[in-house]
């Protein structure tokens, strides 16, 4: 071989391992619904497709972790935070700072670190802790956005997941025996630590796993389940359940938090079994959507604000007679006091049109009414979000009985898409000439995104959490919202016609 | 009924919590940004107190703790024994989460060092771990000059010539090597 092409194929092998593919997103996503993975899939080898077309059944939503290397330690180590904030115990938060903590000895004597390589990365770790514990009796929805914003900050974020790198490196050397029959390659427990658990960008196996549930979880009862989604024969996914346990290999927390991490051949994500427990940071998108929502269900809004009460039209009254119905954005005078809020207020301070969804959502950031609406915010716990399919609290109201609330939704808002009720065997075929509509693929991704956070979505009043709203999942006409540009005019068109 | 509590949970979340969880973060930033400084000062007073034989490193004169020049003897009983390399090091601002860049700056005829100085050593790549130090990145150049991994070379003929011919070899190593002056 002459010495150029000698040089020649060096410079290629050079350029492969320096190749790094182009990585997108947040570190750490938000939250959606699981049927996005089986959409993800529903091309793919038929196993593929009937195991992710029955994850949703289960796990109902999922949060992407950006695969750089690291997602198996960012998905756990953000899990672990996030299961703390579940707990809702402050008290717990502050004595995992002081475990942390005393970790560092197991990080010097056992794994053989100096404190000056580790010490910054334990700050960020204990420093969240800290502020998780400050944050949550006031506000655990502030708590989970400043979660889910030090897991997307690199710095921070890098520095938490390699603190666990750490961990799992000095657990290994603590207890070489229980572990080392599980390294494949013949490198030894030093040798593992080196070449698998302390780069930076290595990703994790399962031993690394193991090891991580083992120093990080299993010691303050979190169990692990790990569901796998591979090529394996069967219809459902396998998953492993990693828990602490007791002499006799019971479960030693029977009932304890468990996380739910979802594998992918070398792909770490997080799996929910029900709906988060604290809402994410809204998507701006979606919020829009939403107040959109509002306005164009509810044509006859502006004969409402415009109309002392005396002078309701009949068809008004009608929608009072709804238990529970609070009318969107009237000023308070024009209401009955049972109808008022401090929401109502903080909305009805401000200036302007503010029926318009846009400019609601903007005077609130920068008038006096913002205060209004975020005391309120901070002063309450989050709401427990209603499980899906267990029906809303308005129960006492036959399902299906026909109350007048539907026909004031707009009568044509584009083709309906379907979501929530969709069957594993559909979605195959969903492509097929047969189906008369055939959303686009990211439309559909909208779509699941209302159905997996549902409950949250329907911002105002009572009515919109009860299934006699046809965004509701529950309500038999089920039909979920779409934005689109047209609705921007709706009130105002309405306005003229009714006025 | 508690209108209160309705409204509330359905209304818009997160804006307001949003805004104070930037106001928290925002004092983070200056943090972290100061954290890899903070390394490599302390990375410095060990070298000053406690170096190993045979090898030294400093911050380059210009005040720029992100740039470094190191040197390292070469180890006796190998064909760099009495010889001495300079090297430059550059601090990426993530450091150390990612490697430095680390160049020959005196010339080295060796396998895995190529002529413009850069060198193939797994430790500067992909098997970088947060918890090595300049300290540990020069005591493996070190020892890669003596053992040179050949499997991967980016000299091929120096390679080739390590096994079979070491005193051509060694012939090459004085004949390029040259003492190059502090900047």
């Amino acid at each position: 071989m002459s010495a150029n092409n000698m040089s020649d194929l060096d410079a290629q092998e050079a350029l492969a391992r320096e190749y790094n593919p182009t990585l997108e997103g947040p570190l750490v996503g938000e939250i959606r619904s699981s049927l996005a993975i089986a959409v993800e899939y529903a091309k793919a080898d038929p196993i593929y497709v009937a195991k992710t077309a029955a994850l949703p059944q289960k796990y109902s939503s999922y949060r992407p972790i950006l695969g750089d290397g690291n997602c198996g330690w960012r998905a756990a180590g953000f899990s672990y935070f996030e299961t703390l904030l579940r707990l809702g115990d402050a008290e717990q938060l502050e004595e995992e700072v002081a475990r942390m903590t005393s970790l560092d000895n197991l990080l010097t004597n056992v794994g053989g670190f100096s404190s000056y390589i580790f010490e910054d990365m334990v700050e960020e770790t204990t420093g969240l802790l800290r502020d998780l514990a400050r944050l949550m009796p006031t506000s655990s929805s502030a708590a989970s956005d400043l979660l889910q914003e030090r897991f997307n900050n690199p710095e921070v974020s890098n520095a938490i997941v390699y603190h666990f790198r750490l961990l799992a490196s000095a657990r290994i050397a603590q207890q070489p025996d229980l572990y080392q029959a599980y390294i494949t390659d013949d490198i030894g427990v030093d040798g593992y630590r080196k070449g698998w658990l302390e780069p930076v960008n290595q990703e994790i196996d399962h031993l690394g796993m193991t090891l991580l549930i083992d120093v990080l979880l299993k010691p303050i009862g979190f169990a692990v389940e790990i569901v796998y989604l591979d090529r394996s024969e069967g219809t459902q996914v396998n998953s492993h359940i990693v828990q602490p346990e007791d002499a006799n290999g019971n479960p030693a927390n029977p009932g304890g938090p468990m996380i739910h991490l979802l594998y992918r051949p070398s792909h770490y994500d997080i799996l929910y079994k029900e709906a988060p427990p604290l809402p994410a940071i809204p998507n701006p998108a979606q919020y829009a959507n939403v107040q959109i929502h509002r306005v164009a269900s509810l044509p006859h809004q502006h004969v409402i604000q415009n109309t002392p009460m005396a002078g309701y039209p009949s068809e008004i009254d009608s929608l009072f007679s709804i238990p529970g119905f609070t009318l969107l954005q009237p000023s308070p005078r024009d209401l009955p006091g049972q109808f008022q809020s401090p929401i109502e207020h903080a909305y009805a301070a401000s200036p302007g049109p503010s029926i318009s969804p846009i400019s609601a959502e903007a005077s609130s950031a920068n008038t006096p009414s913002s205060t209004g609406m975020s005391s309120v915010f901070s002063s309450q716990p989050p709401p427990p979000l209603p499980k899906p399919g267990v029906t809303s609290s308005h129960q006492q109201f036959p399902q299906g009985s026909a109350l007048p609330v539907q026909s004031h939704l707009p009568p044509s808002r584009g083709p309906p898409l379907k979501t929530q009720p969709i069957l594993p065997s559909e979605l195959p075929s969903r492509g097929s000439a047969a189906s008369t509509f055939r959303p686009s693929k990211y439309e559909w991704e909208a779509a699941a995104d209302w159905g997996s956070d549902g409950p949250v979505q329907f911002l105002t009043s009572t009515f919109k959490n009860s299934h006699y709203n046809t965004a509701h999942y529950n309500n038999p006409n089920f039909q979920p919202e779409e934005w689109t540009p047209d609705m921007d005019e709706l009130p105002s068109t309405r306005k003229r016609s009714s006025g | 009924m508690n209108y209160d509590m309705e409204d509330t949970q359905n209304s818009a979340p997160g804006i307001l919590p949003f805004a104070q969880a930037s106001k928290l973060s925002g004092s983070k930033k200056i943090a972290d940004a100061q954290s890899t400084t903070k390394r490599l000062q302390t990375e410095l007073m060990q070298l000053m107190t406690s170096s190993a034989p045979g090898i030294s490193a400093f911050p380059s004169a210009d005040g720029n703790l992100l740039s470094w020049t190191a040197t390292i003897e070469g180890p006796d009983e190998t064909p760099y024994s009495n010889l001495s390399f300079k090297l430059s090091f550059a601090f990426p601002t993530n450091y150390p989460y990612v490697a430095p860049t680390v160049l020959f700056k005196t010339p080295i005829y060796h396998p895995n060092v190529d002529f413009s100085g850069r060198i193939c050593l797994d430790i500067l790549k992909d098997k970088w771990t947060a918890a090595y130090n300049i300290q540990t990145v020069l005591l493996s150049l070190q020892s890669l000059l003596g053992e040179p991994n050949n499997a991967s070379p980016l000299n091929g003929e120096a390679a080739e010539l390590w096994d079979k011919d070491p005193e051509e070899f060694k012939r090459k190593v004085l004949g390029r090597h040259q003492d190059i002056e502090d900047e």
